[in-house]
């Protein structure tokens, strides 16, 4: 268990969907409600892996801070996005050390962004309204070389989902289901 | 004979190390075992695989059968070191919680009757069933189990899973309509018994893994009253399948055993379960497991002559209401127990007249089978549910399960079938007469 990941069980899983695609198919879903001014709870739905459901019953809260209208109970919108990021950067980076036989004592990231709120706001100015960029400094220790640990870093970006789409157009489509009230 | 020293299966390695590559580079496929790959014996009968399965004589003396490895640890070497860091612990002789020749011989044997990748063996069916829903099911889990389940397993469902978290909707295993309408979002696993306690029902099997397959769900059943010669669920598509071997896998009533069999995939991941709660088989009752083992081809031949003959008798005994039992074309499940059984087994259940109070006189009459709770032992067993099994139900209670007054569960040994005939006619007609009926 190098990195307390079952590098067999690793391997055993590629070659498994490498022969069967469909078992690498990764199905997931989330559903926010609106609680009350700009706060709201996220509940994830049962995913499938492969064609196999599995129950995952999480639920978590973000709110924006006072001085953007909020009650600051939660981690905002951008600070998940930048969680969902790090993270799936992070399970990249140490499934491939484990595949290599590195053996990690601790990898910690350390994102920064900023955003300028005009774009949202519609101020008209040429500000993007998103994040223009975002810096992060991977801190790891560990028993492989700065040339390995470079390499590393590389393929973890290239072959993490959330990395990679946030780097790459993704296509969003929404539909809305409206109910008018009588007031 | 052979002094060359065995670390585990030696066919099982890590996977090669590709320094500057990627997950892709990974070269350890899954395959059947521990040992099974190297073994295959698909084309024999089932008392040839009984026998010889997972039987290995020692390589040191030549001493026939597989010795008895009685020890909680052992030496380790070049080949055993790193395994557990590799993630392939399973694969070595390490300590014997996480495995033992003497239990590989037995799981051998048992996922070659089952015709499945691995097994793994635990000290009681119990230990068996709970490592292997647990292993299947996460934070928020609900499984659809059947409403007349083994009281033990209804326990898990009923007392353990709300403590976790995790849910359970009991459904008659008959009503396939409302099994698949008790299946909710977070749904993940069915866990049904391939024939059930007391009124053997057979349970549409092929119906419950369409359900499982249509909605992505993990189907496991319990098949202790089906053992392999009689049915193998895994070749009908359930995903897993558990027994306690306590019955007729060991046939002799001398031991408390379970085992799961399934995909390697699967097996590999209840394996860290049988680590975490405990529950591993001792060597010695491993080794009684598997000389049980050898003769269950037979065993079952002798238990379904026997339960036949006398099955049929008592059906045709004034005495009785009703006999329930598979092979007979009296019992409503008899069409798919001809196609979904092999064969039939030594469980047979009738309903005496006079009630729960004649059944009770019927028992002490009998001279032959034993009073007592479990089956599949060599010897016939018999007990009343309303008393034992059954007895926390109220009388409504279990005639909504088919438990009506008079209800005798027998488990038929492999007496000879004159002599438990002769030992029932006598009871059945001393009750009788006792009673002043005709």
């Amino acid at each position: 268990m190098r990195n307390n990941i079952p590098t067999a069980a690793l391997s055993e899983f590629v070659n498994e969907v490498s022969g069967n695609p469909e078992e690498g198919l990764m199905s997931y879903g989330i559903e926010i409600d609106w609680e009350s001014g700009t706060r709201a709870r996220t509940s994830t739905k049962p995913m499938l892996v492969g064609p196999h459901k599995v129950s995952r019953s999480f639920t978590w809260k973000a709110d924006e801070p006072r001085q953007l209208m909020g009650n600051n109970h939660g981690p905002n919108p951008q600070e998940l996005l930048l969680s969902g990021l790090g993270s799936c950067m992070m399970v990249a980076f140490v499934a491939g050390a484990t595949a290599e036989g590195i053996q990690l004592e601790s990898v910690k990231i350390d994102f920064d962004g900023t955003l300028d709120l005009r774009g949202f706001m519609g101020l008209g100015t040429n500000a993007t309204v998103g994040f223009p960029e975002i810096n992060y400094v991977i801190n790891v220790v560990g028993d492989g070389t700065p040339e390995q640990f470079e390499e590393l870093h590389r393929k973890a970006i290239a072959h993490s989902p959330n990395a990679q789409t946030i780097v790459n157009p993704v296509s969003l489509t929404g539909e809305i289901v409206s109910k008018q009230i009588d007031d | 004979m052979s002094n060359k020293p065995l670390y585990g299966d030696a066919t099982s390695k890590p996977s090669t190390r590709n320094v500057g590559g990627w997950i892709k580079d990974l070269d350890r496929s899954r395959r059947a075992g521990p040992y099974l790959a190297a073994h295959p014996m698909d084309n024999m009968g089932m008392s040839t695989k009984a026998v010889h399965a997972g039987t290995h004589d020692d390589p040191r003396t030549g001493a026939v059968g597989t010795p008895i490895y009685q020890t909680s640890t052992f030496i380790l070497h070049e080949e055993t070191y790193g395994s557990i860091e590799e993630g392939f612990g399973r694969d070595r002789f390490i300590y014997t919680r996480y495995g033992n020749p003497s239990q590989w011989a037995v799981q051998e044997k048992l996922a070659t009757l089952e015709g499945a990748e691995s097994a793994l063996v635990f000290s009681s069916g119990m230990a068996a069933i709970s490592a292997a829903v647990l292993a299947l099911v996460d934070k928020g889990a609900h499984v659809v189990a059947a409403s007349d389940l083994y009281g033990g397993t209804y326990n898990l469902f009923n007392q353990e899973f709300p403590s976790l978290g995790m849910s359970a909707t009991l459904v008659d295993s008959y009503d396939i309509d409302a099994i698949e309408a008790a299946i909710q979002p977070n749904t993940q696993l069915l866990y049904f018994e391939t024939i059930t306690n007391p009124v053997l029902k057979v349970v549409d099997i092929p119906a419950l893994v369409d359900i499982a397959r249509r909605h992505n769900l993990r189907l496991v059943v319990d098949s202790t009253f089906a053992p392999p010669p009689v049915m193998k669920p895994l070749e009908l598509g359930v995903d897993l399948v558990v027994h306690s071997a306590s019955k007729y896998l060991n046939g002799h009533s001398d031991l408390i055993a379970g085992v799961v069999c399934g995909p390697r995939k699967l097996v590999d991941m209840i394996w860290p379960r049988l680590l975490n709660y405990g529950g591993q088989l001792d060597p010695h009752a491993a080794f009684l497991l598997e000389r049980g083992l050898k003769t269950l081809d037979i065993r079952m031949r002798a238990h379904e002559q026997s339960a036949m003959a006398l099955a049929t008798f008592l059906e045709t005994h004034p005495s009785v209401d009703n006999v329930l039992y598979p092979m007979l074309p009296s019992h409503p499940d008899h069409i798919r127990a001809k196609e979904l059984m092999k064969m039939g087994t030594g469980n047979v259940t009738f309903f005496v007249k006079g009630g729960d109070q004649a059944a009770l006189r019927l028992l002490d009459h009998l001279h032959l089978p034993k009073q007592a709770t479990s089956l599949g032992g060599i010897e016939s067993l018999i007990s009343l549910p309303f008393n034992s099994s059954q007895a926390t139900m109220t009388a409504r209670q279990r005639a909504d399960i088919g438990i009506h007054p008079g209800c005798v569960r027998l488990s038929v040994g492999i007496e000879d079938a004159n002599d438990l005939i002769a030992d029932f006619d006598h009871a059945l007609n001393a009750i009788t007469d006792m009673k002043g009926a005709a």
